[in-house]
């Protein structure tokens, strides 16, 4: 799948296969004793988890030690407090997700002004520059996630119908790219669709901001939530309506993929493939700490995840067999 | 759109009315030397700006009314009590930025010292005029909703792919000046001013990148830099004892059009180095087989556009790196030229070409130091800027505040809290209206009238 969106500098995508190393690339890795730390915006998603675990497993291969994973629980204050004490410990690398574009820019600055290697996951700070601040950005093409996700609810919304967009409400590359991108496939593909919009600040307010969204909007007839932990919060706060709006979201965390497979409310997923993603980030690390030039943004196209599909790319995903509750349901296994 | 918080503020409550009229030339000099740093306490204003202590004071309380600076935080003391910090409130207002690129949009929220403080860029083909002013309007109202509380905006400043010639004497445009052939009489400019009750400016890319670059990437604190930015079109800008060298009528830096010969053919700079080309040479290496990689391509439903061969020369296809290095040599030919003339400390390759790989920057190099005296070469530095399209959202940035806080134009407005109350403003947004309902009436008018 080709990649539509642009960099956060407005820069072309670099596949991941740009960042391939070579046995004698791993050779040369081992023989530094590399040290790396990884700061994450929280590790609490199923995302953020296997996301980590593709990092830590390609550095292991390349005899990277990983010093330290850092869960910030979205906060900027955590994640400033992180940054400054690993800074005194002089890795290798710092592996960091910006909790915010805003209040923690000084904070990653500080990490590539000390010399050390940062690369980034999804989110830059604004004004950093890829080559002078950091070394790379990694992420999931977002523009194109969010065009999924819109393609994937338009087939449930009627004429004339309104969908809903749950956004996050902090600046954040990401979040922002999928909202954008959600909203200029409704104005050119379906333009009988108006997009009505409410933000959350935290994912425990998704589900009221998704109620009263659709209390003041009574046309809205499906949903979109910008990443699948809100979602589920969204799914929780208006499975009691009647009728329940479809919703598309971004991520097959394990909860969203049950609700596809059972039949909604969840009706698609614009899939990430955090492994992967994972695997690229730390071969971006090891390409930058050999003294060898990486691209300025490393993109990975998405998944398009519907009922249909839902069971392979839960493997392909998150390699490991569906429950054996939803391969009952769905009729793939007789037996309990 | 927005209503001017600091409406409330123009007239003075109570106490004896001061001379404000005309204090309004030391007024413009006191809130440009806090603007602009030179100064950070009321002692430095006195020593800086040479007037007394009384009248910086009076001139602070009308500044701190009207919301431009604010002394609200404690400097260091060196002594006695510590001295309040005089500062620009940067954040009394926004600036929206714009960036039209031949198949890009960007677009971007800056404060009033001109710093970036969201961007977003996005894919578009800009030859259908009304889809993408329609699609300027929805991203401009993306940013200011996305903000906790609707900012009074000030200023948009845009940056579009061609020379803008405009008249340096005006504060800001009324008219949409022609900048490509397919936007004649696109009314832009009008419309943004119209729709968001602001002022507007426009400039090329070229002119807003090389600004952008001067002031947030590789050429900061540079006094003479040469900008060259390579895609479809290939254009220069030039910075001159720190400054911007803007020309007779604002049109330098066309190099896209000089002639230049390559083997047996000879065509313009654009036309044998440029995107076109490189898109041009990857097809047909595509559909003849000649590169296996974008041959590959091709077969899996993707276009070969310059971006494709970029990352194909980057993975290693020979073709792909042949036609890099040929694009390569023929700008570095132009360029040295420009060196051997100019002199510059730095040269900074930008655009989406030089952005994706590393090998035009390469080649334009070997050409420079190639043909280049040494004296020129000495110190040279030839740099790949980092900025990406975000030079051109801080250059255009930049040109705002430039514009807003000039002192012949800040006269007009600053007693009065807000560049969108400058009376020439106010005067040009009068004249659109009628303008604007002149043609809706005629367009309403029976037949025959």
């Amino acid at each position: 799948m080709k990649i539509v969106g642009l960099g956060p500098h407005g820069e072309s995508a670099s596949p991941p296969e740009r960042v391939t190393l070579l046995p004698q690339d791993i050779t040369a890795a081992c023989a530094k004793k590399l040290r790396v730390a990884i700061v994450m915006h929280t590790l609490e998603s199923n995302w953020a988890r296997l996301l980590v675990q593709g990092v830590i497993g390609t550095l292991g291969e390349c005899g990277a030690i990983v010093i330290d994973v850092v869960d910030c629980n979205f906060s900027s204050a955590t994640q400033i407090d992180a940054l400054d004490r690993l800074r005194k410990e002089s890795p290798d690398a710092i592996i960091s997700l910006p909790v915010n574009n805003t209040t923690v820019t000084e904070a990653h600055l500080a990490i590539s002004e000390a010399g050390i290697k940062l690369v980034l996951i999804d989110n830059v700070p604004t004004g950093m520059l890829p080559g002078k601040d950091y070394v790379s950005l990694v992420s999931a093409d977002n523009f194109g996630l969010g065009r999924i996700a819109a393609e994937l609810l338009s087939d449930h919304l009627p004429q004339g119908a309104a969908a809903g967009v749950l956004a996050y409400d902090a600046d954040f590359f990401a979040t922002n790219e999928r909202e954008i991108a959600f909203s200029r496939w409704m104005e050119v593909n379906r333009p009988d669709v108006a997009v009505k919009t409410a933000t959350f600040s935290t994912i425990g307010d998704a589900g009221h901001e998704a109620a009263q969204l659709i209390n003041d909007h009574s046309e809205i007839a499906g949903l979109f939530v910008v990443w699948d932990s809100p979602c589920i919060d969204v799914v929780r706060a208006v499975s009691k309506r009647n009728p329940i709006p479809p919703i598309t979201t971004v991520d097959l965390g394990h909860e969203v993929a049950e609700s596809l497979a059972k039949g909604g409310p969840v009706i698609g997923v614009a899939g990430q493939r955090p492994f992967q993603q994972g695997e690229a980030v730390a071969r971006t690390t090891i390409t930058t700490l050999l003294d060898r030039n990486c691209p300025d943004w490393v993109a990975l196209p998405g998944l398009i995840v519907s009922r249909s599909n839902v069971i392979e790319s839960y493997q392909t995903i998150w390699r490991k067999p569906m429950s054996r509750e939803i391969l009952i349901e769905l009729n793939l296994l007789k037996s309990k | 759109m927005h209503k001017d918080k600091s409406a409330s503020n123009n007239q003075r409550g109570k106490g004896r009315p001061r001379n404000s009229e005309v204090a309004t030339a030391s007024l413009v000099a006191v809130l440009n030397h806090v603007r602009l740093g030179q100064t950070t306490t009321r002692q430095d204003l006195e020593r800086v700006s040479e007037y007394g202590r009384a009248i910086i004071a009076d001139r602070l309380a009308i500044l701190t009314e009207l919301g431009l600076v604010n002394e609200s935080e404690t400097g260091v003391a060196t002594g006695g009590r510590a001295p309040r910090r005089v500062q620009f409130t940067k954040d009394r207002a926004r600036l929206v930025v714009v960036t039209l690129d031949q198949s890009a949009i960007g677009v971007g929220l800056a404060d009033l010292s001109g710093k970036l403080l969201t961007e977003h860029h996005e894919a578009a083909n800009i030859t259908d005029q009304t889809k993408t002013v329609a699609r300027i309007y929805a991203l401009i109202n993306w940013l200011m909703t996305r903000q906790s509380e609707t900012p009074d905006l000030w200023g948009i400043s845009i940056s579009v792919p061609g020379p803008v010639l405009t008249d340096p004497n005006a504060a800001f445009l009324l008219e949409t000046p022609n900048f490509l052939p397919s936007w004649d009489k696109s009314g832009l400019v009008e419309a943004l001013m119209q729709r968001f009750d602001a002022p507007v400016w426009m400039n090329s890319n070229v002119d807003a990148m090389t600004m952008g670059e001067l002031h947030g990437g590789t050429g900061i604190d540079q006094q003479t830099m040469l900008f060259i930015k390579v895609g479809q079109r290939i254009g220069a800008g030039l910075v001159s004892n720190g400054q911007p060298y803007r020309g007779a009528v604002r049109a330098t830096g066309l190099i896209g059009q000089l002639p230049v010969t390559s083997g047996d053919t000879t065509g313009t700079l654009d036309a044998m180095a440029g995107a076109n080309m490189i898109k041009a040479r990857g097809t047909e290496a595509a559909q003849s087989g000649e590169s296996a990689y974008l041959a590959d391509l091709l077969l899996r439903g993707t276009d070969i556009t310059a971006i494709e061969v970029c990352q194909a020369a980057q993975m290693g296809d020979a073709v792909s790196t042949e036609i890099i290095v040929q694009s390569g040599r023929i700008i570095g030919g132009v360029v040295a030229t420009l060196a051997n003339m100019l002199n510059p400390q730095l040269i900074v390759i930008a655009g989406s070409i030089a952005q994706t790989n590393d090998i035009l920057l390469a080649s334009v190099r070997e050409a420079v130091y190639g043909a280049s005296h040494p004296l020129v070469t000495r110190d040279l530095r030839i740099l790949r800027s980092q900025m990406g399209n975000s030079a051109a959202l801080l250059g255009a940035a930049g040109i705002a505040v430039s514009a807003l806080f000039d002192p012949t134009f800040l006269k007009g407005w600053i007693l009065l809290g807000s560049p969108t109350r400058h009376p020439d403003f106010l005067h040009g947004l009068e004249t659109l209206g009628s303008i604007t309902q002149q043609a809706n009436d005629g367009a309403q008018a029976p037949p025959g009238r």
